[in-house]
């Protein structure tokens, strides 16, 4: 409802899609993380291991620019990540196309293109370009993948999704919060130019 | 000294052997290898002895896990001693330690030096790991796991499938579990993790599945250049990871076609050239199979689909189909090919052989026909397998002139004759009919009289010129080619008579199965013709023909109903006549009737009930009708109480029964069951005829004895007399009486007499009556012992005397009777001589002191006495005289009289006596004066 709320106000309105697609991700991301829980018998406690894709820590004292770069910078990496453990899971085990798993597995690759697509075109729509002097920093943890065993691989693909829901939950809320933000500069301008006017009568 | 010398002693005894002679040389050049795939330790080592002792130990906790004395002979090309041992669980989760010594009888060498592989839980490497990775295992195998928890972390559990299993340490950090692998893993293996508290730290997968299952290789070629072989998969594997898939490698190369995991089944490897053997290897982790097949490329030719399939000649009858071959090497090839022809709804195959055959000709095809052609070959020679069909091909055959359609002739009078026909099918048409010629020759006219008929008509109907001329018929079929050959019939002579001596048959199945006596005058055999009985119009008959010398047949039809009845009839066919030979009527099976009896109707013949019914209508009867059941119908249940058997019958007549309410159900049945029941009521009344004669008898009967008995008494009046009234011997009469008879007059006393009686100051010496002594003495004496009643204070005449008085009505006879004097007590007395008494002495007669005198015979003229006085006569004019006892009648009040009582033995408790009424005086009196006058034998 946010979304659509948001949508009436023009450049909002994308924001608010794109948060409504980030929330259907997450919800999708949540399931398929449990999908595979069950197919691998892997219990709910944590994993060992830190975060595949790292980001500066979405504080307010970022603008609602580098906080969409930061998140198109992750969610890029996201995509990276998703497509290479789906390409390894399917290679090393082959691929049940009926099933369940398989199926959300597509859904939820499908819907975070998407959501980097629709995080592009806000970061655009921002900056002008969808150049990011922040790229850089975001980090895309493969060490390990290669040197394990078929266990490791689970673990590196079970951390894979974990990284999506992750990212796909931040950017429901970083995206939500954009037409708010975006809003209170609009405020911040128009205060501004009304006060440069007066002193200029003055 | 001492000591060094009790500890060599010591030393010697605790190893339990003696150094006798020189010490055995030990094991040289000792080293030791493992793989660890097989979790193998291999031992090499140079000795001189060939038995030696071994101990393998956790070199951390010094846990020995293999101890033994085991025979090594040198090998004889090295010289060196090879021995391998496997481990339990892997080499990798904690570091081993072995050393040896050699034994030769009781000399032992010194052990070598311990050699340790180290585990990969030492402190250099700090990460959890756990072994064995990925390992592939047939089902049923039991494995052991172990996890080396990092440095600093604490060990917590180890899981299999979610399931926390029992674990043994090995090291600091090492510790491990044994699962048992009981069925084969899912596709991506299972899981065995290790936890430290709650956090997974660690885990393995390990694979369970089967050895390969291949089987069924056969190569073949369709080119005979190349080879193609096939094989089925046989059991699956459950193996899908990529390094455990099998593999395949045909004569020593590698299928690719065949290996991966979307290799469809069967699988198939192909091969440029044949060879005349072939084998494949199937392999995977858990083992490998070998199939062979061996065959010259002649043997296994499976020829490819034959192309540009097409029929150049096509007719009526036949046609020719001709294809290519892709495969110039089928020119000189043998081979046999079957083209199948699908038409009509059938599917008919037929084989043509020849040397690189690339054409058939089709015959006995149908004309006007689409027929669908494919053509598929195989090697003739060595047939191996038929090769695929071409695709498939349409030719129409060409029309040709109708079959010759199928005629009868239906006499369905004397008159009129119904010439039927079969519609021609499609298949017998040859073509799109136009039409039917239908030509008739009647004896009574002459010539040949033709009508042309739509192809949609099936009869007609031909008047014959006399009843006794025969009919013959010819019909044609026509279309767009010609007419069919023409069908001629000689009509059957109609017989009304012919229904009368038809058999009754049964049907089986739904249809009939006719016999008949063969005929001489059938040389075109029969006709087994067949329609409902009784139709009116519209019959639908339906026939048979039935070849000649033959003389039974089954009559089978989808319009054959049950609950039918049909006229089936066999006549004997000629050039010159249709005869009947035999005819019946049936049902192909009997069903109940279908309605109820018509007309029932109960009528009442004195105490019988006639039923009456309408005979039912034919169609109805849905069987052979054998006969009615009448029931008596109850509340809640029907009396059989008739069984009619004649199906004839129209009534049945219920006898004798009494008078009463009457429900009648009547069924009629056949050999299926009963019909529905028709009910009838009925109320039977009394015969009022009947009740008036029974009346009359009756009186007849009653009057006729009466008189019987009349003239029997008349007869014996003087037995009857004699028995039933005998005379009462004369009193005698002490003095001079008059003889003859005179009225008594009798005066009841006077109430006022009575009243004096109940005088409670009675005088005691006041006169009463007293016993009159009889002549018959001892009678008298005998009556004279009876006691007086002692229940009551008052004597009973005196007690009867104030009931009297009290009730001025006196009761009548009954109540009188009944209210007297107990009947014990009633005595005979002569009451003309109390009446007179107390006639004459009144009030003097009723004395409390009366004694009740028992009863007897006493003279009649005994006169009124009182106490203390001797008994006197009484005075003549008071007194009527003696009247003997001729009329003697019963005592009864209503019938007392004074004249009657008077002579007559009477209860002298009787208030009619004493208070007689004039008019029943009277009437008594002449009823008195009749009967004695009857027994007395007067008129």
């Amino acid at each position: 409802m946010a979304g659509l709320t948001n949508g009436k106000q023009g450049s909002g309105g994308q924001a608010g899609k794109a948060a409504a697609l980030a929330r259907l991700l997450h919800e999708e991301s949540l399931r398929l993380l449990e999908l595979y829980r069950e197919k691998e018998s892997l219990p709910l406690q944590p994993v060992e291991g830190d975060r595949m894709v790292s980001s500066p820590p979405f504080t307010s004292q970022l603008s609602a620019a580098d906080k969409l770069c930061f998140l198109h910078a992750a969610l890029t990496k996201c995509v990276h990540l998703l497509d290479r453990a789906i390409g390894r899971e399917d290679t090393e085990f082959g691929n049940d196309k009926q099933g369940e798993y398989t199926k959300l597995r597509q859904t939820v690759k499908d819907r975070l293109r998407h959501l980097l697509q629709s995080t592009e075109r806000l970061l655009v729509e921002q900056k002008g370009s969808a150049a990011c002097s922040t790229e850089a920093d975001v980090k895309e943890e493969t060490d390990g993948l290669f040197s394990g065993g078929t266990f490791n691989l689970k673990m590196w693909i079970h951390r894979v999704l974990q990284e999506v829901v992750h990212w796909s939950d931040t950017a429901s809320q970083t995206l939500h919060s954009l037409p708010a933000d975006r809003g209170k500069d609009q405020k911040r301008m128009s205060r501004t130019g009304r006060r440069s006017k007066r002193s200029v009568r003055k | 000294m001492l000591r060094s010398l009790l500890g060599a002693v010591l030393l010697a005894l605790r190893f339990g052997l003696c150094f006798c002679g020189s010490e055995l040389a030990g094991p040289r050049s000792v080293a030791v290898q493992r793989d660890l795939a097989r979790q193998t330790l291999q031992l090499t080592w140079e000795s001189d002895s060939s038995v030696f002792d071994i101990e393998i130990l956790h070199t951390e906790l010094e846990d020995m896990v293999f101890n033994a004395t085991v025979t090594v002979p040198a090998d004889s090309s090295r010289g060196q001693h090879q021995w391998n041992w496997t481990s339990a669980v892997p080499l990798e989760c904690t570091s081993h330690s072995v050393r040896l010594r050699a034994r030769e009888d009781n000399r032992l060498s010194q052990w070598s030096p311990k050699q340790t592989l180290p585990g990969m839980d030492l402190p250099d490497q700090t990460q959890s790991k756990m072994f064995p990775q990925d390992r592939v295992v047939p089902v049923g195998s039991t494995l052991s796991f172990c996890c080396i928890v990092g440095e600093g972390k604490e060990f917590g559990s180890i899981h299999f499938k979610s399931q926390k299993m029992e674990v043994v340490r090995l090291s600091r950090r090492s510790y491990a579990t044994t699962v048992t692998l009981h069925g084969p893993s899912g596709p991506t293996g299972d899981n065995v993790v290790c936890f430290s508290g709650p956090l997974l730290i660690t885990g393995a997968v390990v694979f369970v599945g089967y050895p390969p299952g291949d089987e069924g290789l056969e190569c073949e070629t369709s080119d005979l250049t190349s080879a193609e072989c096939h094989w089925s998969k046989g059991r699956d594997t459950k193996l899908r990871l990529k390094s455990a898939l099998t593999s395949y490698t045909l004569n020593g190369r590698f299928c690719a076609d065949a290996s991966g995991r979307n290799a469809k089944n069967p699988l198939q490897c192909k091969w440029e050239h044949w060879q005349r053997n072939w084998t494949l290897v199937a392999q995977n982790p858990l083992g490998s199979v070998r199939l062979t097949d061996s065959a010259d490329v002649n043997e296994r030719v499976r020829p490819v689909a034959p192309w540009n399939l097409t029929a150049p000649v096509v007719k009526a009858w036949n046609a020719s189909v001709e294809w290519n071959w892709a495969v110039a090497a089928y020119k000189t090839l043998p081979m046999i090919c079957q083209v199948q022809l699908t038409g009509d709804g059938h599917t008919i195959t037929r084989n043509v052989t020849g040397v690189g055959l690339a054409q058939a000709v089709l015959r006995d095809l149908r004309p006007d026909e689409a027929y669908g052609v494919k053509v598929r070959c195989a090697a003739l020679n060595h047939f191996w397998k038929w090769g695929s069909w071409s695709s498939s091909h349409t030719l129409h055959t060409q029309m040709d002139r109708p079959e010759t359609p199928d005629v009868w002739i239906w006499m369905k009078n004397e008159r009129t004759a119904w010439v039927l026909w079969k519609p021609l099918s499609g298949r017998d048409s040859h073509g799109a009919l136009l039409g039917y010629d239908v030509s008739v020759s009647d004896e009574g006219v002459k010539g040949w009289k033709t009508l042309s008929l739509p192809q949609h008509v099936q009869n007609t109907s031909v008047t014959l010129g006399n009843t006794t001329a025969s009919i013959t018929v010819s019909v044609t079929a026509r279309n767009l080619i010609g007419s069919s050959p023409p069908a001629r019939v000689v009509g059957p002579e109609y017989r009304a008579d012919s229904d009368d001596a038809a058999s009754e048959l049964i049907g089986r199945g739904g249809g009939f199965d006719l016999a008949w006596a063969e005929s001489g005058n059938a040389s075109l055999g029969y006709v087994l013709e067949w329609f409902s009985t009784g139709c009116e119009a519209d019959c639908h008959v339906e026939w048979l023909k039935i070849p000649e010398g033959e003389t039974s047949a089954k009559v089978q039809s989808d319009s054959l109903n049950a609950g039918v009845r049909y006229t089936l009839s066999v006549y004997a066919v000629s050039e010159e006549s249709s005869v009947l030979q035999h005819r019946s009527h049936g049902y192909t099976q009997e069903m109940t009737p279908a309605q109820p009896v018509r007309g029932l109707a109960a009528n009442q013949l004195g105490s019988d009930v006639q039923l009456t019914w309408d005979p039912a209508a034919m169609v109805t009867h849905r069987g052979f009708l054998r006969g009615y059941t009448v029931y008596l119908s109850n509340a809640s249940h029907l009396d059989l109480i008739a069984n009619v058997t004649d199906s004839q019958a129209t009534g049945y007549t219920v006898q004798a029964l009494p008078v009463g309410s009457y429900k009648f159900v009547v069924k009629s049945y056949t050999s299926a069951g009963e019909g529905v029941g028709s009910t009838v009521a009925i109320k039977l009344d009394l015969d009022a005829d009947m009740l008036v004669i029974e009346i009359l008898i009756s009186l007849a009967v009653m009057t006729f004895l009466i008189i019987f008995i009349t003239i029997v008494c008349y007869k014996k009046r003087k037995w009857v007399m004699k028995a039933f009234y005998p005379n009462i011997p004369a009193p005698k009469v002490p003095g001079d009486w008059p003889t003859h008879q005179g009225t008594l007059d009798v005066k009841p006393s006077p109430p006022s007499m009575l009243q004096i009686v109940e005088s409670p100051d009675w005088d005691s010496s006041k006169d009463g009556l007293v016993v009159i002594p009889e002549e018959d003495s001892d009678e008298a004496e005998g009556y004279g012992d009876q006691p007086v009643d002692g229940d009551s204070d008052e004597p009973p005449l005196l007690r009867y005397y104030n009931h009297v008085m009290d009730d001025p009505h006196p009761p009548d006879s009954s109540g009188s009777s009944t209210n007297s004097i107990s009947s014990t007590q009633t005595d005979v007395t002569y009451t003309g001589v109390q009446t007179s008494s107390s006639s004459s002495c009144g009030a003097d007669a009723a004395q409390p002191d009366i004694q009740l005198v028992a009863g007897g015979y006493r003279p009649q003229m005994q006169p009124c006495v009182v106490p203390d006085a001797d008994p006197e006569p009484a005075p003549p004019g008071g007194f009527a005289g003696y009247k003997p006892q001729c009329s003697w009648r019963q005592d009864s009040p209503e019938e007392q009289s004074l004249s009657g009582s008077l002579g007559s033995p009477t209860s002298v408790t009787s208030s009619q006596f004493l208070l007689p009424d004039a008019s029943e005086e009277e009437e008594q009196q002449q009823s008195n004066t009749w009967f004695h006058n009857f027994l007395s034998g007067k008129s």
